[in-house]
């Protein structure tokens, strides 16, 4: 018996299972591990029912229906595997194919194409067909996006996410049965924030990225699992490099942050890694430092100064900022300050996805880390000291990419600290005249934990750009001082640091790495039973 | 026809299209029958006629293009003044529709798809007209010419020619 009538028993390949009501065939089979295989589906978006890849033998209909739109029901019998239901598969991709080129090897998508994918499983060897193939438009479609007609199997997924999800509505399929192919109207083409993603959702290589066109076959590819470092959002993304150079950006699906999507400010914002202005050493008065005498160097200024105080930025990682914090504190009578570099706008979609205007990774994290008014009172009360006089000697961090004359009053403030320490990642005007540069690493080379504008800890990873492979990070250098300070024996890694924090913060408390895994917590939801076990890394 | 600058529908059209608008759900719904409104007031859909209609219904001129290019039915710009299309579905086939395609090409000089050189014809094959009794029918413009010989391929062709010489075109 059911215990409610909010549960469904139907019967999948012969076994008889239970799901919630109204799922789909598709869905609901998914949770029993049965895969349907799929090409206009996406649970993004609604569903179109056109591509018919999805056929199933149903005890209901006299021919097979489509599990993507048929919805389970109580004494429903689906075979996904029966003759009926192979049969209408491999018919399917039959048709798909006919039109299609053999063009894999210089395709973009190859080896990460569903139509490839399913070819080799469901499709048949050889082509029946001996007529001629349909020849469709190549062109461009906005800045960012090509069409190859021919490749196109007019599934809608891209016609679909422009009239729900970014609710522009750029995209239509023109002429009908097979000349039909995806299209703008002319003069008006697919120009708006989210359209990378059309690419992404393109199950064959029909939508190209023109950024990424030809740069790299997909499986050569190294993948790290990071957070976009472009706004307070942190949408999950995947970092995929090839030989230590970032190829592209695509979104990892996050339902409680990004769902499938990002934009493409962060999807393509990440050239200024391989920016020529690149600090890849450290120098002290304009003298070259070794990547290990780094830390040496920083010791020595410190430990001559009369008062310091740290000038922290919004990028930085939790546990850089714990490690600012425990320093600072070591260092008796020091203070610590925010700055936020960047501005912006928000956008809003129809389909629920946000662009923040604040386009600060960490500012929650940092304000959580070292104190809410951080970014406020503190950061007032450091420009009146520096303007006094009364700061001997100024660590300041920048960010990001870069931003040459972002900082406002503390432009000329700066320059009034006695001595001046500057993490950095290009080189720009706040190096000009410091005693000590550092370099300093990017979003997306970071190793640490990120917390968004919703308070949820999510863990950044570093892609190993080959530029940030030239010197220590920042998570290094600044235990590596620890070490001369006699605060710490040896440097951790970024969990270790990360332990540190959640045992002395409440904010953190509970949470580990390990715990916050691929796709982060909030941090006001502390994972059971954790803090006991401990050891975690 | 000519495209000026400044398109508009007339004061009776834009009475019809908000007549339209109360007999459907929603704006997007009556796009098919505005379209038919527009290409009576414009003579054809082309691109400024499109973006005019999406502007118009507020809804993207993607889907405008996607719909117009979707039927066959719609005048779309470079048509001539005589659009005949062909039926060449089943029942037209085996009624010799292939004949009559021939025959038109052959008359004219214009292949399907083609408009002639004095801008009067345009060839089209089209499916299903939905007058398979009367086979093989030929739609032109609004008008069907059904059950047609060879015979009168011909003369539709010369009689359509001197309705055009004594409407001065």
């Amino acid at each position: 018996m059911s215990d409610s009538n909010s549960t469904v028993r139907w019967t999948l390949n012969g076994t008889e299972v239970e799901n919630e009501a109204g799922m789909t065939i598709m869905e609901a089979a998914k949770v029993h591990g049965v895969d349907i295989p799929q090409f206009c589906y996406h649970p993004g978006l609604s569903i179109a029912g056109n591509c018919r890849i999805c056929m199933v033998e149903s005890n209901r209909s006299p021919k097979p229906v489509i599990s993507c739109s048929e919805r389970i029901a109580e004494g429903l019998e689906i075979k996904t595997q029966s003759e009926v239901a192979v049969d209408a598969r491999n018919s399917v991709m039959e048709f798909q194919l006919i039109n299609h080129p053999l063009d894999c090897p210089v395709c973009d998508k190859a080896g990460e194409c569903v139509l490839q994918d399913h070819s080799y499983e469901h499709g048949p060897d050889r082509s029946r067909f001996v007529e001629d193939k349909n020849i469709r438009h190549t062109k461009e479609l906005g800045p960012t996006i090509d069409i190859w007609g021919n490749r196109c199997i007019v599934c809608t997924r891209c016609v679909r996410f422009c009239d729900e999800i970014s609710g522009t509505g750029e995209l239509c399929v023109v002429e009908r049965g097979d000349r039909s192919v995806v299209d703008v109207f002319p003069g008006v083409p697919i120009d708006n924030s989210l359209a990378g993603n059309t690419v992404d959702i393109c199950p064959v290589g029909a939508l190209i990225s023109s950024d990424f066109k030809y740069e790299a076959r997909v499986w050569n590819m190294d993948k790290t699992s990071s957070v976009c470092g472009g706004c307070s959002r942190g949408c999950n993304v995947e970092v995929e490099t090839l030989d230590g150079f970032v190829k592209r950006l695509t979104p990892r699906e996050n339902l409680d942050v990004n769902d499938w999507w990002m934009c493409d400010h962060g999807r393509y914002g990440w050239r200024h890694l391989y920016a020529d202005s690149r600090l890849e050493g450290a120098q002290h008065d304009g003298q070259a430092v070794s990547p290990t005498g780094t830390s040496g160097a920083l010791h020595q200024l410190l430990s001559s100064s009369s008062s310091t105080a740290f000038l922290v930025d919004p990028f930085m990682t939790c546990e850089e900022l714990h490690l600012v914090r425990s320093i600072a504190n070591s260092l008796g009578g020091s203070t610590i300050a925010g700055w936020l570099p960047a501005a912006g706008t928000e956008e809003n979609f129809p389909g629920g996805f946000k662009i923040s205007a604040d386009k600060h990774p960490n500012r929650k994290g940092a304000e959580h880390v070292l104190g809410g008014d951080l970014f406020t009172t503190s950061a007032d009360q450091l420009k009146s000291a520096l303007s006094n006089g009364s700061i001997d000697t100024l660590v300041a961090f920048v960010g990001g990419d870069g931003f040459e004359g972002a900082g406002g009053e503390w432009n000329d403030l700066i320059s009034k600290a006695g001595k001046r320490i500057v993490f950095a990642t290009q080189q720009g005007s706040w190096c000009e005249g410091a005693d000590l540069v550092i370099p300093a690493t990017a979003p997306l080379e970071k190793e640490g934990v990120w917390v968004n504008e919703d308070d949820r800890a999510q863990r950044t990873r570093s892609c190993r750009s080959l530029t940030s492979n030239h010197f220590p990070s920042e998570l290094v250098v600044l235990q590596e001082l620890q070490v001369h300070m006699e605060q710490r024996n040896r440097p951790l890694s970024a969990a270790g640091i990360f332990r540190e924090l959640s045992e002395a913060s409440d904010a953190f408390s509970g949470h580990s790495h390990s715990s916050l895994g691929d796709s982060g917590s909030p941090l006001s939801q502390r994972p059971a039973a954790m803090s006991s076990e401990g050891g975690q890394s | 026809m000519t495209v000026t600058e400044t398109l508009a529908f007339s004061d009776e059209a834009m009475k019809k299209y908000e007549w339209l608008l109360s007999r459907y759900p929603t704006r997007k719904a009556a796009l098919l029958p505005t379209l038919r409104i527009a290409e009576s007031e414009f003579g054809e859909l082309g691109v400024p006629q499109m973006k005019y209609v999406a502007d118009l219904m507020e809804i993207p001129p993607a889907t405008v293009f996607g719909v117009v290019t979707f039927y066959t039915h719609y005048r779309r710009a470079g048509v001539g003044k005589y659009h005949l299309q062909v039926c060449s579905t089943l029942s037209c086939a085996l009624r010799g529709s292939g004949d009559v395609v021939s025959r038109v090409t052959e008359r004219l000089g214009i292949g399907v798809g083609e408009t002639s050189e004095c801008g009067l014809f345009t060839l089209s094959k089209v499916e299903c007209l939905g007058s398979c009794d009367t086979a093989p029918v030929i739609q032109c413009n609004d008008d069907y010419h059904e059950g047609l010989s060879l015979e009168d391929v011909d003369a539709l062709i010369e009689q359509l020619r001197q309705e055009a010489g004594k409407g001065g075109a």
